[in-house]
């Protein structure tokens, strides 16, 4: 009778190492909130004009009728800049239409950067004040969303591109659903 | 490669950074209760109340649009668990999703309550069984007890 109960302890610590295990095999970043608005259609989303660069809204998002990206950026955020090149990457070599939001920027800043490191968005558009990045659950700058040829929300990523997550996530989960 | 080692260290700087801003500060009741019940999604252990970075503020003038157009507090709640997840509420809600999260505590205690009390009652059974002699023990020992006296 004894027995069966100085087992216990044991069984509870072994439950305790999966848990630990878990967490140290997947490397996932507990401050990375998955997105709740995933399988469902992009909200609505009310931009300003850049520039004389194309607008985006959902409209021509839709019309394309094909998967796309939608990138929040900014000028003053470096992990952008370092992504910057692998959005070039997509947009040119891979012709994957990236729609651009521009949050909280200097509108010349945000020109400047498009001018210098060249254009990666099929549109875009700025967001002044940050609402309507609130309305996406965007809570820090740089952000992807994957967008399905209907409009409907299948990937969020957050943090800047990189090549792996370019070539690993990004990009087959593109392919997947075209 | 070395540019993606670099790169990585950017990953973890998050864009934001605090700054102090008070002119969001309001008197409006309703609005500090708020603030006080959502999570600062930048500083994820602070509220909006406590939190000065440029989300939380955002959120704040958010928040006050919204109850100036006249919306209740569990609509605005409703809408930014819509677009956040339930993680924004600092207190989780009271569902049967939950429902690990909020009596997980109490099983643990009833069960470490069940098993320190099994593990005394066991003790002293067998403290008092044995602390019993039998009468051929009894004899033995007032036998030993006699020879030592004498």
């Amino acid at each position: 009778m004894k027995k069966k109960y100085s087992y216990l302890p044991l069984i509870f610590f072994f439950i305790l190492v999966l848990f630990f295990a878990r967490q140290l095999i997947l490397k996932e970043d507990p401050s990375e909130l998955p997105s709740v608005l995933l399988e469902k259609s992009l909200p609505k989303i009310k931009l300003d004009k850049l520039s004389d660069y194309k607008l985006f809204n959902k409209k021509n998002l839709l019309q394309l009728n094909e998967p796309s990206l939608v990138n929040v950026w900014s000028s003053w955020c470096a992990p952008c800049q370092i992504e910057h090149e692998f959005l070039m990457t997509m947009s040119r070599s891979n012709n994957i239409k990236i729609f651009g939001i521009n949050y909280k920027d200097d509108k010349q800043d945000a020109i400047k950067v498009l001018k210098l490191n060249g254009n990666p968005f099929y549109a875009i558009g700025r967001d002044d004040d940050g609402t309507q990045a609130i309305n996406l659950g965007v809570y820090g700058v740089p952000e992807t969303f994957i967008i399905d040829a209907s409009g409907n929300i299948r990937y969020r990523h957050v943090g800047p591109i990189l090549e792996y997550d370019m070539n690993n996530t990004i990009l087959p989960i593109l392919n997947k659903i075209k | 490669m070395k540019f993606i080692i670099i790169a990585s260290f950017f990953i973890f700087c998050s864009a934001y950074s605090a700054n102090s801003q008070d002119s969001f500060q309001s008197n409006n009741v309703v609005a500090k209760e708020l603030y006080k019940e959502l999570r600062c999604l930048v500083c994820q252990n602070q509220s909006l109340l406590d939190s000065d970075a440029p989300l939380a503020l955002d959120l704040k003038k958010l928040v006050i649009t919204k109850l100036e157009d006249g919306e209740s507090k569990d609509e605005i709640k409703l809408f930014l668990v819509e677009r956040y997840g339930e993680f924004i509420l600092l207190k989780p809600t009271f569902t049967i999703k939950n429902i690990l999260l909020w009596f997980g505590p109490l099983i643990f205690v009833a069960f470490g309550f069940f098993i320190t009390f099994r593990f005394f009652r066991k003790k002293n059974l067998v403290y008092s069984e044995s602390s019993i002699l039998t009468k051929h023990e009894k004899e033995k020992l007032e036998k030993i007890l006699d020879r030592d006296l004498k």
